[in-house]
Order: C-alpha cells, then sequence, then structure tokens
C-alpha cells in the first residue's frame, strides 16, 4: 500500500461497518450527492462510490456492504475483504456504533489484524450520551495506535477530524507500523506452525502471513480455494493435521477459539473506555416495552402500519377517505379530494401535456406526434407518476427503519409468516407493496438467505398496488351498485393478493427448494427512538434516485415498444389500433376469454385491454376509453356490456397478473436472469388465470 | 446445567456454553457477539421469537435456533 507520486493527490478510503452502524448516513455526509452507484463485479451487492476534494486532496470513497466479520461466510463478507486487501483501498475507515461498543468493536479488531492503516470512526456519538454512556476515545487512541474520531453525521460532528486524519495519512503519515497482534495463548504454536508451511506458498503472498494462517485454522473456504487452485493442495493437507491436532489437545473447534479470544479482547479494551450509567429513558422506553410484549407488541405494530398507509393511500389517490365521505353524501368533498389527490393531479399533468404536443406537433407528422404524446409522454408519465407514491413509501419505510420500530415490527409477525415460508422480515416488502411493488421487490434485500430473497421477489408483484387501487375503484363503481358490495369487492381482490403471496412463499420454499424449515430469524434490535429527518430523507430520496435511473430507462424504452405495437401494423402506421400488431395479437388471444363468456365484437377490446395493461395497470382504463373514443371511462365499461360478474372476474385477473412494466424491470435488475423472470411472468399469468375462472365458474354457478 | 436458551425464563442472566447448529448459523450467531462464556440476558420470551441481550446488544433469535444455543444460568 506504498503511495507513489501519481496517487499523491488521490487517496482511495474503503469505509466498512456492521449493519445498522449508520454509514450509509455517514456516506452520505461525507460525499454529498456525488455518489456513485454500481454493483460489485459478479455478485448483485450493490458498491457506492462518492468523491470528496479536501485541501487539495482528491478523496475517493469506497462504501462496502455492512458486515460484521470478514471471516467470508457471507457474499458481502467475501467483497468486502476481497477489497480491503486488493490493494486498491490506500486507508480504511472502520466504523463502531458508539451506543453498542461491546458489539461493533469486534470488526475493527479483525481489520486491525490485517492491515495498520485503519482508521476507527464511532458513529452515533449524539444519541451516546442520551443513553448514558461514556467512551474515552483519547485512551481508545493510544491503545489502539490509531486515530479514534467520534462522529454524529446527523449533527454534522467529527466530520472535519476525519477528513483532516485522511489528508495527513495522504501526505504519508503512518499511524502505526504494523497490524495488531493479539495472544491467542494456546493457538499460538499451531498459528506459527502454518506460518511456517505457508512460506513456502506463492497463491496467497498478497495476504500477510499470520492472517491466512489463522484464516485456514478458522476454515476458509475462499482462501482453500486459491490454494487447490494454485496447485498448493498440500498446505491444506497440512492444515487439516493441525486442525486435527487443536481439536485433540484443545477440545474445541479453533474458530470458537480465535471469535472467543478477539471478543474477549473488545470486552477487556471496552471495561477500560467505556462507562455506562443507568438513565432513563421515558417514553421512548415505555414504547419500547409494549412493543416488545406479546399480545400489546403485534397488537401497535398492526395499529401504525395501518394507520400509515391510510395516510399515503388518502394522499395518493383519495381512496379510502373518498369513500367515506360519499358513504355520509359528501360527494362533493369527496370528488374534490380525487381530482387533487397525488393521482389525479398528474393524470391531469399528463393529459395536458399529451394534447399539447398532439396539437402544436400535428401538422408535422401524425406518427412522431404519436409517438411522442401517446408513446414517449404517457412513458415518461407512467415513471413519473409512480415517483411521489415510491418516495411516500420509501420514506414511511426509512422512519420504521430508523426509529427502531422496523425490526420489532418483523419480530411480531415472524410466527404467522414462518407457517408461509417466509421470516418476519418479509413483513417489510409485504406492506411496502401495498403503496407500490416496486419498493415492494427492492426490500427483497432485507432476507438473510438467497431462498427466502427469491420468494419474496416472486410473491411481492400479487399484492394489489396503489395503481391497481385505481382499476379496482372504477370497475367496482361501474359494476357494484351499492357501497357494502362495493367495499366487500375490494377487500376480497386485497385478501386474494395478500393469499397469493403467502401461498407462493410456501410453494417455492417447499417445491422449488425442498426445503421443509421456515428461514430462522436473527434480528439485531436497535433501541426506538425519534427518527431524524435528515436521515429519513436521506434513505428515502437515495432509493427513489436509483429506482429512477435503472426502472426509468428500461420502462422508458418499454413503453416505446408497446406503443410501435400499438401503432404500427402490416399495413406501416395505423391509426386504428385494432389493424395494429397489437389489435391482431389482441385477437389472437381473444379465445381465451371465451370460458368467461366474453364472446361477440367487442370481446378483443377486452384482451387489447388487458395487453395493454402490462404497462401500467392505469392502462387498462384508458386503452377501453380510448377504443371507444375518448368517452369517459365509466360509460366505456358500460358499453362493453360485462355482466358484474364477468367483471368481478376481470378484476381479479388484472389485478394478479404482472402487476407493471417498472416492477418486471426492477425484478430483473434484482435477480439478473432472464428465464427466471420469463417464469414468473407465466406463473403469475396461469395463476391469476386460473383463478379469475374459478371464481367467474363459482360465481355462475351459484347464480350471481 | 446447560440448557438451551428457549428454556430460560424472561429476566434470567446465562452464559453461553455452545452452539449446536450448522457451521454457517454458528459463525454467524459467534460473529454477532454470541461466542461461548458471553453473558446473556433473557429480555423476552413467550411463544414469538426470543430476545436476548447480549454484549450490549438485543437480538431476536427465531425460536428454532434460540433452541440451539445452549447456556448455563447464573
Amino acid at each position: 500500500m506504498s503511495l507513489d507520486k501519481s496517487k499523491t493527490h488521490e487517496v482511495v478510503v474503503a469505509v466498512i461497518g456492521n449493519p445498522n452502524v449508520g454509514k450509509s448516513t455517514l456516506f452520505n455526509v461525507l460525499t454529498g450527492e456525488i455518489a456513485h452507484v454500481a454493483n460489485w463485479p459478479g455478485v448483485t451487492v450493490a458498491r457506492k462510490e462518492g468523491v470528496r476534494d479536501y485541501m487539495g486532496v482528491r478523496i475517493r470513497f469506497v462504501d462496502l456492504p455492512g458486515v460484521y466479520g470478514l471471516s467470508a461466510s457471507s457474499l458481502e463478507e467475501v467483497v468486502s475483504r476481497e477489497y480491503v486487501v486488493s490493494g486498491e483501498p490506500d486507508l480504511i475507515v472502520v466504523l463502531a456504533d458508539s451506543t453498542t461498543p461491546e458489539r461493533t468493536l469486534y470488526l475493527p479488531i479483525q481489520l486491525l489484524e490485517l492491515t495498520p492503516n485503519v482508521i476507527l470512526v464511532f458513529t452515533k456519538v449524539d444519541e451516546m450520551s442520551r443513553l448514558g454512556i461514556h467512551i474515552h476515545f483519547d485512551r481508545l487512541e493510544s491503545i489502539l495506535g490509531i486515530p479514534v474520531i467520534p462522529t454524529s453525521a446527523t449533527q454534522g460532528l467529527g466530520i472535519r477530524d476525519l477528513l483532516n486524519k485522511i489528508v495527513e495519512f495522504a501526505g504519508g503519515r503512518r499511524f502505526r507500523g504494523d497490524a495488531v497482534k493479539l495472544d491467542y495463548s494456546g493457538l499460538e504454536p499451531f498459528i506459527a506452525e502454518v506460518s511456517e508451511i505457508l512460506k513456502s506458498s506463492k497463491a496467497v503472498s498478497n495476504y500477510p502471513i499470520r492472517w491466512v494462517a489463522m484464516r485456514l485454522l478458522e476454515g476458509d473456504l475462499r482462501i482453500e480455494e486459491l490454494l487447490n487452485s494454485a496447485g498448493e493442495s498440500y498446505i491444506l493437507r497440512e492444515v487439516q493435521r493441525v486442525r486435527e491436532a487443536i481439536r485433540r489437545s484443545v477440545g474445541r473447534d479453533p474458530s470458537e477459539l480465535f471469535i472467543s479470544t478477539r471478543f474477549n479482547y473488545v470486552h477487556s479494551i471496552v471495561r477500560e473506555v467505556v462507562v455506562r450509567v443507568e438513565r432513563s429513558r421515558g417514553i421512548e422506553a415505555s414504547f419500547e416495552k409494549l412493543l416488545q410484549r406479546p399480545i400489546t407488541g403485534p397488537l401497535i405494530s398492526v395499529l401504525i402500519l395501518f394507520t400509515a398507509l391510510l395516510a399515503v393511500f388518502s394522499v395518493n389517490t383519495g381512496f379510502p377517505l373518498t369513500t367515506m365521505l360519499s358513504y355520509f353524501g359528501l360527494d362533493e368533498l369527496a370528488g374534490f379530494i380525487e381530482t387533487y389527490s397525488l393521482n389525479g393531479l398528474l393524470g391531469m399533468m399528463f393529459s395536458l401535456l399529451a394534447d399539447l404536443v398532439s396539437e402544436n406537433l400535428s401538422s408535422v407528422n401524425p406518427l412522431i406526434t404519436s409517438l411522442i404524446a401517446d408513446g414517449i409522454v404517457v412513458g415518461v408519465g407512467a415513471v413519473l407518476s409512480f415517483l411521489p407514491l415510491i418516495l411516500m413509501m420509501f420514506t414511511f419505510l426509512a422512519v420504521l427503519e430508523d426509529s427502531g420500530i422496523a425490526p420489532r415490527l418483523a419480530i411480531s409477525f415472524h410466527n404467522v409468516l414462518s407457517k408461509f415460508g417466509f421470516s418476519g422480515r418479509a413483513i417489510y416488502p409485504l406492506i411496502v407493496s401495498v403503496g407500490c411493488n416496486v419498493p415492494g421487490v427492492l426490500a427483497s434485500r432485507t432476507a438473510i438467505e438467497d431462498e427466502e430473497r427469491l420468494e419474496v421477489i416472486a410473491a411481492t408483484p400479487f399484492i394489489p398496488c396503489q395503481a391497481r387501487l385505481v382499476v379496482v375503484m372504477a370497475l367496482v363503481t361501474a359494476f357494484f351498485k351499492s357501497p357494502i358490495a362495493q367495499a366487500m369487492a375490494v377487500a376480497s381482490i386485497y385478501l386474494v393478493g395478500i393469499a397469493m403471496f403467502l401461498l407462493t412463499g410456501i410453494l417455492i420454499r417447499s417445491v422449488a427448494f425442498k426445503k421443509a424449515e421456515p428461514p430462522e430469524l436473527i434480528l439485531e434490535v436497535p433501541a426506538i427512538h425519534r427518527p431524524n429527518l435528515k436521515v429519513v430523507w436521506w434513505i428515502s430520496w437515495d432509493y427513489t434516485k436509483h429506482f429512477l435511473k435503472k426502472a426509468g430507462i428500461i420502462i422508458l424504452s418499454l413503453s416505446v415498444i408497446i406503443w410501435l405495437m400499438l401503432n404500427l401494423g402490416p399495413t406501416g402506421f395505423v391509426v386504428d389500433a385494432e389493424l395494429s400488431y397489437g389489435g391482431i395479437l389482441s385477437r389472437a388471444i381473444t379465445p381465451t376469454l371465451t370460458p368467461f363468456d366474453i364472446v361477440g365484437e367487442d370481446a378483443w377490446k377486452v384482451a387489447f385491454a388487458l395487453l395493454h395493461g402490462f404497462i401500467a395497470k392505469e392502462a387498462v382504463l384508458e386503452s377501453i376509453a380510448l377504443l371507444h373514443g375518448g368517452v369517459s371511462v365509466a360509460d366505456a365499461l358500460q358499453s362493453l356490456g360485462l355482466s358484474t360478474t364477468q367483471a368481478y372476474s376481470l378484476l381479479l385477473f388484472t389485478t394478479l397478473y404482472v402487476p407493471c412494466l417498472a416492477t418486471v424491470a426492477t425484478i430483473y435488475q434484482e435477480i439478473r436472469n432472464i428465464k427466471v423472470v420469463l417464469a414468473q411472468i407465466t406463473y403469475m399469468i396461469v395463476a391469476a388465470y386460473v383463478i379469475a375462472l374459478t371464481a367467474y365458474l363459482i360465481l355462475k354457478a351459484a347464480g350471481l | 446445567m446447560p440448557q438451551p436458551l428457549t428454556s430460560l425464563p424472561k429476566g434470567s442472566k446465562a452464559k453461553i456454553v455452545g452452539i449446536a447448529a450448522g457451521r454457517g448459523l454458528t459463525y454467524r450467531l459467534m460473529q454477532m457477539g454470541l461466542t461461548p462464556g458471553a453473558e446473556v440476558e433473557i429480555v423476552e420470551n413467550s411463544s414469538g421469537p426470543l430476545l436476548i441481550l447480549v454484549r450490549g446488544v438485543t437480538v431476536a433469535l427465531g425460536r428454532g435456533m434460540a433452541g440451539k444455543i445452549l447456556a448455563e444460568p447464573t
């Protein structure tokens, strides 16, 4: 890690820490808005980079995934460790949580065993004093021999100190000469023995020898692989012999002894530098207790979710506030709220824009006008109309996360969800999906095991989102007369959606992965505190930006492709949708509607609307209205001549088959396997068809 | 006598003796501070996941896993 001349003005700093340590918050403060997000090569673990110019030095920060250790037992740990030893970072900034030093100092110790070029940063010092914790940072600095910097990202404390230290390092200052050497007492002779053997190895020469020796004794698949592929498997045989010798003489697995020794070392440091005083935390502590109790916990959890969702719903579409108002005879107010809900406003804006384009460009070329007005504007509209919703759902999620309520929700729902092959963590994607499936799919990242992650991705799109609620409301109000029947129809759609979410989970787990046991729950439960608005904004805006960039491009291009399908036919550009490739395709799939008794001249229009709904669910309504020459949606629906039973089964199908392009795009982004994505689309269409048909046949037989 | 964490009552304290789980899971738990010798306090133990306090951090553990952690009451 020497500094050559070309590097004197640029220093690469890796930032590493436990999950929940406050890493993304600090990263945000350090780098501002200029973060660059990509994936680590070959894996879907996100790699974030940001640059900061400070006192003539260009500091390039690289955010490593949240890990507990460097053992290479998970993808994140492999990625982090490989990067640390790659020689690319000049300096490592390792984070410890000042509210939980006993646990979070473990990672810094592990890092110091690997490299001396480390700065230790304590996060959340503002919370520390509130919890009655005092840390002697100076004392710790002299024990470890590296800079120790207390920070609070939300209050901007310590940031300058950190940057100054980095600049000092870039200027050639070294904090300590070599890596930390812990005394593993009984294991030392064995470490020495393996180190001796390793001297002949070439495969692992860029790692410190003592460190490799310890890793091999602990058992490290990645390093074993390195030795094997370099034809040095004789070393592994020797190591195996030494491991056996340890088990015989100490009676324990070496990895247990290594971890215990490190924690004991942490413990001895903490005893010297940390003082805890009991401090009453008042209302927050009482709330925390209530949330943890067996009965009040789940009850309060449900209540929090319900209220929050109701608020988001009302802002977005007006529902269910509008339904309640109409029920009390306040139709005018209800109409007003609906018009000025986010959905209403955005809809108005984009139809105005589309009209404007058609009016001003109509003289130019009908093809280009239509492409811009019906293809691009509609596509951009689709992206943007999701934006407020996604931002709202992420804000909601960020509040739950930052306040410490989120893990408690997971605990409350664990028992129920584990019956369906999920862990309690699956509650986040489930809730978020009620707002929008896109962040729901992204929330699958909270799963610990890959199997559960795929279960969540497969199950999430069944949850009716806000866009589908718009379609549901339109159809339900057009076909059901009494408010009670309307409410029941809406509720049943949600119940079917949630049931499909749960069934998909258990189906994939037991059939595709052949696992009988539900995923385990291991979850850190931080203290409850008032969410910090800045942090909430950072988290939610970060996710939203990510969505805009990634999914936006895909949605836009797919919108254009779909426009082409609907406006191009064998005769070239067509105005009449019936003559387009899309129209022809609709006619081809119309026979699938025959079991629903949807036959005759208008049947293809239903197929056309469903095909259109693939972009976004609102498009189902738009295209029905469009085919009827711009009359109101309600009139257009009526003119299709569907029975209530047909309308209801159609509604079921619409809600369950593939949510929208945005979700499909996001699923692809997450799993990066086109075959799996196609399988999922097929599964959703088949499931939706079977359920809708079953419902239709039952209702028909019941004479409804 | 060492007992699984699930059989310890709420409010009791114990010292971890060993973890009888697969290698990966054991490693994960140990890295979170649940090493042999670590002191734990049972914060909540009813029908749902177990809540324990270990090394200053509250951790929730599914009952299946908590049953694989053996501890000596202190």
